[in-house]
């Protein structure tokens, strides 16, 4: 198992940069101060070409700074960032090459959605006709033939935010940055819209860099995810790296839920010999609930098993998820809904156990 | 680094031309009216000793506050129930405060000119009286303290209705239903819940209207009897007949020393738990910014789809005044309204008279006096130079307002508070002490009696209506689209003429219209610093006003009644314009 605490040694860049996939963005040690405060605090990360990452964080995190720094809409106070191998920290934001999706679309409410899409267009000084039919084109890829003369305030949110999505990728810019893109929608029309940049993405192979705070978002959509902490980095992994293996507890409780075996009366079973200052993570999932009188597994050697008493159940569609009292702690286990399978009841006595390989150690 | 540090000073070299013509118009000759109020280098108080030792000079003084401060109280008393019937008069609204807006526009000038007909000996309700046999003899309803009231309260009123209004709309109305709901009856819903909810507007409206009553001479003088002079109108005459200036600039300190002592007495009473923080003066001018922001408010009301912006309001719709109220209330709203527009339409009216007493009504019409307005050369002339100055100093005004209110928006808050502070001192404190300030000034530069100076004096006031009128745009504006023009390679330049402009474009030209009116209006700082030498139209009506030989202003007061409606029809085209494709209805698609 990897315990490996420091978060982001300079070792992994170099590992990076002798892939065969070229580095797109680069920050090295970059810091941002707002008076005394650090918005973001010497932060170094590299992005391939064509990468999907994800800068995932609670508000307040830097995440948005982080953005912004990239965008070009703030400078740097110490560090440099890089893209395509130039630093561009003294480039303002209207000479870099890049598209942008804001959180509020930032469609402008004077101009129909063709003039919109043409607006990038036109900056670059691309002929009317070129214009015309690039519009055409992209239109029609987001499925807004029809709606070209509208004005953004016309449309739907789900629409409006495809024709930011299209604004910002029809002058073929190398980046495409996604500030808490799916922010403003619904559920359902969320997931749609993930499917729709996740094909975006594939089709187009822009490096993109994300922010937002949901991790479903986050989880669905990266190649990797950057989880941010008071303006630094604590973890820069793949999507199941960093949910099945959470370097910190933070990290744990962030994405998804997490049993932390704190102080617990029983004692932690594990292979692992844990430094001191890890404390041991059980997902919710890993846990199977049995009545006290069930018949043990076959792989029960490989297993710690618990009794408790069930608190309460709550059902919610596909899962029942459970919190069961054992001695002092109080355990949630999450359990598909199956035919057949036994349910219990607030007071019911169970036995709870779990494999002692899914015990996850992560730092306090 | 360098752009940034470049873009972040860039805000407030932008304010640096309003902030120059502020500081040498006004600025400067403020410090120097204060020093000469001390007899500098002397520094010695006598004049202020002298001034209170005059036993009439106080009495003046206490008069000016008692007339001030009764108006006040009587337009509030007017003012707080016409704004609440406007409110929730729902399809009547918009019409009912476009009245109150015209009413606003409608020159002071015009207006006082229109009660002294109304009010006169010969006037309307006189010779009505006197025709239908009731009375004898005239009843002395002019020369005054009377009709200094009529007069004045028909002034401010709608300095009163309007920022009440403000603050009644921006009432959620849901409070209302939620109080109903815990068992409140209406009227202690509305006295628990309401009503302190709109003290904010109350505070503003009554603060507005007590500093415009506190500086403005004119209606009293035309209005009341001698007895009734106020201490604006005494300065106005020190400073007219008088070559030592010192006890003009300290009766004119007094003044402002009062003003801003009551203002804060009441802005600190009234705002209760409201306003801890920032001064009263500061509070002051974000009261009178919060008027014109509404004002922009009103006429966006307009264009937007009427159902689109009343579901909310029928929604949670709880008021089901019984058909008594509803009848008391429609009486009472009709006859506010017939006050406010009263005198317009009598000057309309009577304008079209054709013999040399002005009738009413006129026994035959005529365009008599409209053919004497356009075949005056006096007349043509004073039309002709105040329409130039108002272009020009519309036009100055609207450019160094605009890059000082784009500067503003782009401060840090603590900096734009101050500095906004700063530029709008001239339309906040009483015009009797800018006129007097700027009198200074300009005759230092040597630009006493000269269209240079005119243009000057206007233009600091005009740069304050900008200013407002621009901010309260930009403020509803949202700074990301520029940042996805940026992201789009649009330059700062590109970014500002693409983007920026054409969605402030409304607030630039309300601001500039403004500017034109306020300049077109002006007669207070005019005659002091065109010293009679360069007749414009309001200065050659309020000769005409005193002497009242020339039926002539009669044509004039009504041609500059409909002026403000011209105004108002291309303000609603340029935001029609803007926003007419909104206006479609709009599909929705999913």
């Amino acid at each position: 198992m990897n315990l490996k605490l420091k978060s982001h040694l300079p070792s992994e860049d170099k590992v990076l940069e002798k892939s065969p996939v070229p580095i797109e963005i680069e920050f090295c040690n970059v810091t941002k101060m707002y008076g005394a405060v650090a918005a973001v605090k010497d932060i170094s990360l590299s992005v391939s070409r064509g990468e999907f990452l994800t800068i995932l964080g609670p508000s307040g995190s830097g995440k948005t700074t982080a953005l912004m720094l990239l965008a070009g809409f703030t400078a740097p106070s110490r560090g440099d960032i890089l893209i395509a191998g130039k630093s561009v920290s003294d480039v303002p934001s209207y000479r870099r090459d890049q598209g942008i999706v804001f959180q509020s679309y930032a469609l402008f409410p004077h101009l129909t959605v063709r003039r919109n899409l043409e607006f990038p267009l036109e900056m670059r000084g691309i002929k009317a006709a070129e214009r015309a039919a690039r519009v055409n084109r992209m239109l029609a890829r987001v499925h807004l033939d029809e709606f070209g003369n509208r004005l953004p305030s016309q449309l739907s949110g789900g629409q409006q935010q495809r024709v930011a999505l299209a604004r910002a990728l029809i002058s073929d810019p190398p980046v495409l940055l996604l500030d808490e893109p799916l922010g403003a929608l619904d559920r359902n029309l969320r997931e749609q819209m993930q499917v729709e940049i996740k094909d975006l993405h594939k089709e187009f192979g822009k490096t993109t860099i994300c922010v937002t705070h949901d991790q479903e978002e986050a989880l669905t959509l990266s190649d990797r995810i950057v989880v941010m902490r008071a303006g630094q980095i604590d973890q820069i992994d793949t999507p199941e790296a960093l949910y099945d293996r959470p370097k910190t507890r933070f990290i744990a409780n962030f994405l998804g839920e997490a049993n932390i075996l704190e102080n617990a009366a029983f004692k932690i079973e594990s292979d692992v010999v844990p430094s001191s200052e890890m404390i041991a993570m059980l997902r919710p999932e890993r846990i199977s609930v049995n009545a006290r009188s069930a018949a043990r597994r076959e792989d029960a050697d490989q297993r710690q098993s618990v009794s408790g008493t069930v608190e309460d159940m709550i059902y919610a569609g596909p899962l029942r998820k459970y919190r069961v009292r054992v001695g002092n702690a109080v355990l949630i286990a999450r359990e598909h809904v199956a035919s057949g399978q036994e349910v219990f009841r607030s007071g019911d006595e169970v036995r709870l156990d779990w494999l002692r390989s899914d015990i996850r150690f992560v730092a306090a | 680094m360098k752009t940034m540090q470049k873009m972040s000073s860039m805000p407030i070299l932008l304010t640096m031309p309003a902030l120059g013509v502020l500081l040498a118009v006004f600025g400067i000759p403020l410090i120097l009216l204060f020093l000469t109020s001390l007899n500098a280098p002397a520094l010695s108080l006598v004049n202020y000793v002298v001034f209170f030792e005059q036993r009439s000079y106080v009495a003046i003084l206490l008069l000016t506050l008692e007339i001030s401060a009764v108006a006040t109280a009587i337009c509030l008393l007017i003012g707080y129930p016409t704004a609440y019937l406007i409110v929730v008069s729902g399809r009547a609204r918009p019409v009912l405060m476009v009245l109150v807006f015209l009413t606003w526009l409608t020159s002071a000038l015009v207006r006082t000119y229109a009660w002294t007909v109304v009010l006169g000996d010969n006037g309307l309700i006189n010779s009505l009286l006197l025709n239908v046999g009731l009375i004898d003899s005239p009843l002395p309803l002019i020369y005054n303290r009377f009709a200094v009231y009529v007069g004045m309260v028909h002034i401010m009123l709608p300095m009163m209705i309007l920022p009440i209004i403000s603050v009644m709309m921006s009432i959620d109305s849901s409070l209302m239903a939620a109080a109903r709901s815990m068992g409140a009856k209406p009227f202690t819903a509305f006295l628990r819940v309401y009503f302190p909810l709109s003290i904010p507007g109350i505070r503003s409206g009554c603060i507005l209207v007590f500093v415009v009553c506190l500086g403005f001479y004119i209606t009293p003088q035309a209005l009341g009897g001698l007895g009734d002079t106020m201490l604006s109108a005494l300065i106005n005459s020190q400073l007219t007949t008088s070559l030592d200036l010192a006890p003009t600039a300290a009766a004119s300190f007094i003044l402002l020393a009062i003003t801003v002592v009551v203002l804060s007495a009441v802005g600190v009473n009234l705002a209760g738990a409201h306003s801890q923080a920032g001064s009263p003066a500061l509070k002051l001018r974000q009261d009178r910014l919060r008027v014109l922001t509404r004002a922009i408010r009103y006429l966006n009301e307009f264009v937007l789809p009427r159902r689109a912006r009343r579901w909310t309001a029928k929604l949670y719709q709880t008021q089901h005044h019984t058909s008594l109220w509803k009848i008391v209330g429609a009486i009472f709203i009709a006859i506010v309204m017939f006050y406010l527009l009263l005198p317009g339409v009598i000057v309309i009216i009577i304008s079209f008279n054709s013999g040399e007493f002005l009738e009413f009504p006129p026994r035959e019409v005529s365009l008599r006096w409209y053919y004497s307005f356009f075949s005056d050369p006096s007349w043509i002339a004073a039309a002709w130079n105040s329409f130039q100055f108002g272009l020009i100093v519309s036009g100055l005004s609207t450019i160094i307002g605009t890059m000082a209110a784009f500067g503003l928006s782009r401060c840090s808050s603590g900096l734009r508070s101050s500095l906004t502070m700063v530029i709008l001192t001239p339309i906040t404190i009483p015009v009797i002490v800018v006129g007097v300030a700027v009198y200074l000034g300009l005759a230092k530069l040597g630009l006493i009696g000269t269209s240079t100076g005119i243009i000057l004096g206007h233009t600091i006031g005009a740069i304050g209506y900008v200013v407002v009128i621009v901010m309260a745009t930009l403020s509803g504006f949202d700074r990301t689209l520029e940042q996805a023009a940026m992201s789009m390679r649009a330059g700062p330049t590109q970014t500002f003429m693409r983007v920026t402009l054409p969605l402030i474009r409304s607030g630039i030209i309300g601001g500039a219209l403004f500017a034109f009116l306020a300049s077109f209006d002006e007669v207070i700082v005019t005659s002091f610093v065109g010293g009679y030498a360069i007749p414009t139209l309001p200065l050659k009506m309020l000769e005409n006003l005193k002497q009242q030989v020339d039926p002539t202003i009669a044509a004039v007061g009504s041609l500059l009644t409909l002026l403000p409606i011209v105004w108002l029809v291309v303000l609603y085209f340029t935001l029609w314009r803007n926003q007419g494709t909104l206006g479609k209805p709009a599909m929705n698609p999913t």
